[in-house]
């Protein structure tokens, strides 16, 4: 009896997380898989899809595959058989994807790769261009830094994204490493992009080199806080640092000169877009059809896909002010607590 | 060999564990041209074993109660973000005593994250893997919902210090008094313990193989001590400056001190005894009167309040609350516990054990990263480790038996 | 003179079993009471109501006069019952002193366990039942089956039980530690401890009992004396069911 009614309340939980969030208004019905929905960002993508789609005249249901591949496919099992007529995919993991996005293509249903890419030459490959953020955030530190000794903190060694991030970063670097002006004395992924593993590495690769390091190429916001932390640790708060994502976070760091760079990557511009042309396919329209498409081969397959890339924006301490225009963020969240004397003009 | 360590008084298995960490060391010291073993890097490990090792040390009690908490990664993440929302968004960083309050309901949240586990457990019957594993989605997604994903960030800078980075040590003065107190505590045991047994004619050990004892326990205590204030402190203003040494960091004082009270309560307190028996045979436990289902329901509780300590560590490190934290902690906590000598089958287990345990891991991920492996490599050798422990436990266990 | 326990229809049911059902049985000063019966005669489940580890669903439980509803082991103990289960209920991994003083153990001043008082305590007790059994800090896990037995015991004795119940005390002993075991209870009995003994052993039983009542399917076939009758007269009540057909009885005492 104990047992049956755990057991009822435990499934009755589950239905309820699972449900989706506005399944109301008319309209065609899109559906979208979200790898884990617990990272920060996503919550803004989410309002951007959603606002999108509801000016299109389409209706939202999502579900969360919390890191599992697993689940991801049973989601997407579940949002067709809810009847979506498009996707949008954040794939969990590129390769392990390809079943789900089989199942929707026998089903006759558009798929939008979302963020990440999706190998398979039927989907819309929606990104910011990943490579390019990894050239922006290399480029940034280079300005500051042209000589030296450099640390890569990289991302998830399980996110194909770490690997653009480092390709573009690398390209940008490549000739002054072989010219002997920089010297990479250190080089780790972070798992699942955790700062306290960020943080960690960096203590170490601090150590191994007698503190004699010179600027770092973190991969994204998160792991740059580690990064930070660990400078502090040292008294070396300052070095020229990169990130990504634009959080409030670090954008405080930019404004107070601990961060060089945050390559914002407006997730309300992503989102929007995927919304609008999730409307779009579902309601017929070709992945070719869409404005601005080209064909992009560039995956590690080498197959070409439909794609479309947004351009991604390096905020700096000097141009601050783009990203508390756009209302991204605060004024007071960005300059909390910067010092009067050595204020970037947004905050003065 | 090992009868005459046991006549002696030294626990065989925890002297073997200690043997192998020291050959680890060595190991890692050659692979890494000594920097392994540098003043710097010790100090920095020392921290870095600080969180695995206090929920390490709550983990004993619950795996030799045949329990288990699987949820624990998720509960750092959780109390983590409780602690920072007070912070940042409730009091304001800086806040006079902000931090202060902000570990108190950060343990609070702990404990009743706890006695939400152990009520199902203890009153309810329910195994304690399954329960904690809904705990870790649970908690999990908790931890996301109290700032809605975002990271939460500056955090106290009284606060900060709790991390052991800037300012997060006691200095050398400070430093060699606790560990002149701590030696005189453990001379001033011994002799205690000798005394009462001289009362009632019992068996002891000879007088040498005591002073043996105390003899290694203080040259390690001063060792560590010499160790840590050996580091001059990057961050340190000092007039001449000169830095002065680090001395011992604040999270190694915390686990100092949560080791401490959990050992004294695992040997020689009713609690402890009855954590012990109901570990070596429930129905006996029940049989003569014990309230079991009082003390399970305790085990959850401690491991709620501890991982709301290690949650305090970890966010000062960062100065920021991400609900990232803590991602596979429970199998490093778990881990750390077994190399340590505690058995799944119940009723043994060691709080020191546990933490070589956890600093044997720790040691390893340590001085990998000072040789560049990369982490996929080094979560197979750390996985091997783990294999090679059980197996080591599994035959001494089997040769006691015999 | 009153019975040190009496017990008055008593009843025991879970779910649909009637494990134990209306039974009546007396047990007084200086006296040995066997219960036998088959397995599943209720002979077990009848001992766990006394030792307080169930509740009675019916029937009275009568200690030295006074009525008792016993909701835990430790109010049994505290009645001066002390139960010798079958299996011991001893912790493997903790040694002796421990066992014996689980649930009661002695405090110092500062309310930390008294180890060495606990052990030098247990040291008196358990070396009188067995002068060889003198190494205090063995794990129960590393002693035979005999010195076990030394603890349960010695933990019923230290506690100066006026009560003791023993369930099947010689099952896993060889002779020589079976016969220290009678000879126990024969000294149990002479210093005026009343004794329920559970024992498969017709010797035994015939050796130390004065009384024995028999079980089958939760219900007293009988109870006879010792003395009035002969082993296969008890086998046949175990067996058959059946009460002895003889005249009428002596009272007891």
């Amino acid at each position: 009896m104990k047992t049956i009614s755990m057991i009822l309340a435990l499934a009755i939980t589950a239905i309820a997380a699972a449900m989706p969030f506005d399944a109301f208004a008319s309209g065609a019905l899109v559906g979208v898989s979200w790898s884990n929905f617990q990272e920060e960002r996503w919550k803004k993508d989410e309002g951007a899809i959603k606002e999108a789609l509801r000016k299109a005249g389409a209706r939202y249901i999502s579900a969360d595959a919390q890191g599992s591949n697993e689940k991801q496919l049973a989601d997407v099992e579940a949002l067709i058989t809810k009847g979506a007529k498009a996707l949008i995919i954040l794939a969990q993991d590129a390769n392990a994807v390809l079943p789900a996005v089989n199942r929707a293509k026998e089903a006759g249903i558009p798929v939008i790769a979302y963020d990440r890419l999706i190998e398979d030459p039927g989907v819309l490959y929606l990104t910011f261009d990943n490579v390019e953020v990894g050239r922006m955030q290399a480029r940034a530190v280079f300005a500051v830094q042209p000589k030296g000794n450099y640390v890569l903190i990289k991302g998830s060694s399980t996110d194909p994204n770490a690997d653009f991030l480092n390709g573009g970063q690398r390209e940008v670097l490549k000739p002054a490493i072989d010219k002997g002006d920089i010297k990479i004395v250190g080089e780790q992924y972070t798992d699942g992009w955790a700062p306290e593993i960020a943080q960690k590495n960096m203590e170490q690769i601090l150590t191994k080199n007698n503190n004699k390091v010179d600027a770092v190429v973190a991969s994204n916001d998160g792991t740059a806080g580690g990064v930070v932390a660990a400078l502090r640790a040292q008294n070396m708060v300052g070095i020229p640092l990169s990130g990504q994502d634009g959080d409030v976070a670090a954008l405080n760091r930019i404004a107070k000169g601990e961060q060089t760079v945050s390559v914002w990557k407006d997730a309300r511009e992503l989102g929007g877009a995927a919304g609008t042309y999730a409307a779009k396919l579902a309601d017929g329209a070709k992945p070719t059809d869409i404005a601005g498409v080209h064909p992009w081969s560039g995956g590690p397959k080498k197959i070409a896909i439909p794609s479309v890339f947004l351009k991604p924006v390096a905020v700096t301490k000097a141009n601050l002010n783009i990203v508390i225009g756009a209302g991204w963020a605060t004024k007071e969240q960005v300059c909390l607590g910067v010092a009067a004397a050595k204020a970037p003009p947004v905050c003065k | 060999m090992r009868s005459w360590l046991e006549r002696a008084g030294f626990d065989p298995r925890f002297t073997s564990l200690v043997l192998a960490l020291a050959a680890i060391w060595i190991a890692l010291a050659i692979a890494t041209d000594g920097i392994f073993l540098t003043p710097r890097n010790l100090y920095n490990l020392s921290i870095q074993t600080c969180v695995t090792a206090i929920m390490a040390c709550g983990m004993v009690y619950l795996i030799v109660a045949r329990q288990i908490d699987l949820s624990v990664g998720s509960q750092i993440a959780f109390t983590g973000m409780i602690i920072a929302y007070v912070q940042v968004r409730w009091l304001g960083p800086e806040t006079p005593d902000a931090w202060l309050v902000s570990i108190v309901a950060g343990v609070a949240a702990g404990a009743i994250l706890g006695v939400f586990q152990g009520w199902w457990v203890a009153y309810r019957g329910l195994p304690a893997f399954l329960v904690t594993l809904a705990g870790y989605l649970m908690f999990r997604g908790a931890a996301f919902l109290v700032a809605d994903g975002q990271t939460l960030a500056p955090l106290s800078s009284t606060f900060q210090r709790i991390g052991g980075g800037v300012s997060g040590s006691i200095g050398p003065a400070w430093s060699w008094i606790l560990c002149a107190i701590a030696c005189a505590w453990v001379i001033g045991q011994a002799v205690q313990a000798r005394r009462s047994r001289a009362r009632y004619n019992a068996a002891m050990a000879t007088v040498g193989a005591d002073a043996a004892k105390v003899l290694i326990t203080c040259a390690a205590l001063v060792a560590f001590v010499a160790v840590v204030c050996a580091y001059p402190d990057p961050t340190s203003t000092a007039a001449n400056g000169v830095p002065e040494g680090k001395g011992i960091g604040i999270p190694v004082l915390i686990l100092i001190v949560v080791a401490a009270a959990l050992s004294i309560i695992a040997r020689r307190t009713r609690f402890g005894r009855h954590v012990f028996a109901y570990g070596g045979n429930p129905e006996a436990a029940f049989l003569s009167g014990l309230h079991v289902k009082r003390v399970v329901l305790a085990l959850f509780v401690m491991m709620g309040a501890l991982s709301a300590i290690a949650a305090t560590i970890t966010t000062s490190r960062l100065n920021s609350g991400t609900h990232s934290i803590g991602q596979m902690a429970e199998l490093y906590v778990i881990a750390a516990t077994v190399i340590g000598g505690t058995s799944f089958a119940g009723g043994i287990g060691t709080i020191p054990g546990a933490i070589v345990g956890a600093l044997m891991i720790q040691s390893l991920d340590n001085g990998m990263v000072l040789m560049d492996v990369s982490s996929a490599n080094r979560q197979i050798f750390i996985g091997l480790i783990l294999i090679a422990a059980v197996w080591a436990d599994a035959l001494y266990t089997r040769k006691i038996a015999r | 003179m009153t019975a040190l326990v009496e017990i008055r229809d008593l009843s025991k049911h879970f779910g649909g079993i009637h494990a134990v059902e209306r039974v009546s049985c007396t047990l007084h000063e200086g006296e040995v009471v066997g219960l036998l019966g088959h397995n599943g005669a209720g002979k077990s489940t009848l001992i766990k109501v006394i030792a307080g580890v169930y509740p009675a669903d019916e029937g009275e439980l009568v200690v030295r006069g006074e009525k008792r509803e016993f909701e835990s082991p430790a109010d049994a103990r505290e009645a001066g019952i002390e139960t010798i289960f079958q299996t011991l209920a001893l912790a493997e991994n903790l040694d002796a002193p421990s066992n014996l003083f689980l649930g009661r153990e002695l405090l110092t001043p500062w309310r930390t366990l008294d180890t060495d008082r606990m052990e030098h305590e247990a040291l008196q007790v358990i070396s009188r039942l067995n002068p060889n059994f003198r190494d205090m800090k063995k794990p129960v896990r590393a002693m035979s089956g005999g010195q076990r037995q030394t603890v349960a015991i010695a933990r019923a004795l230290y506690f100066n039980a006026k009560i003791l119940i023993m369930d099947e005390p010689c099952a896993a002993l060889g002779p020589a530690e079976s016969r220290m075991v009678l000879d126990t209870i024969r000294r149990l009995k002479d210093e005026g401890i009343g004794i329920f003994l559970i024992s498969h052993d017709m010797q035994d039983v015939f050796a130390v009992c004065d009384r024995v009542t028999v079980m089958k399917n939760g219900a007293v076939v009988d109870t006879v004396r010792v003395a009035d009758v002969t082993e296969e007269d008890v086998l046949g009540m175990i067996i058959l069911g059946e009460r002895k057909k003889t005249g009428p009885r002596p009272a007891p005492g």
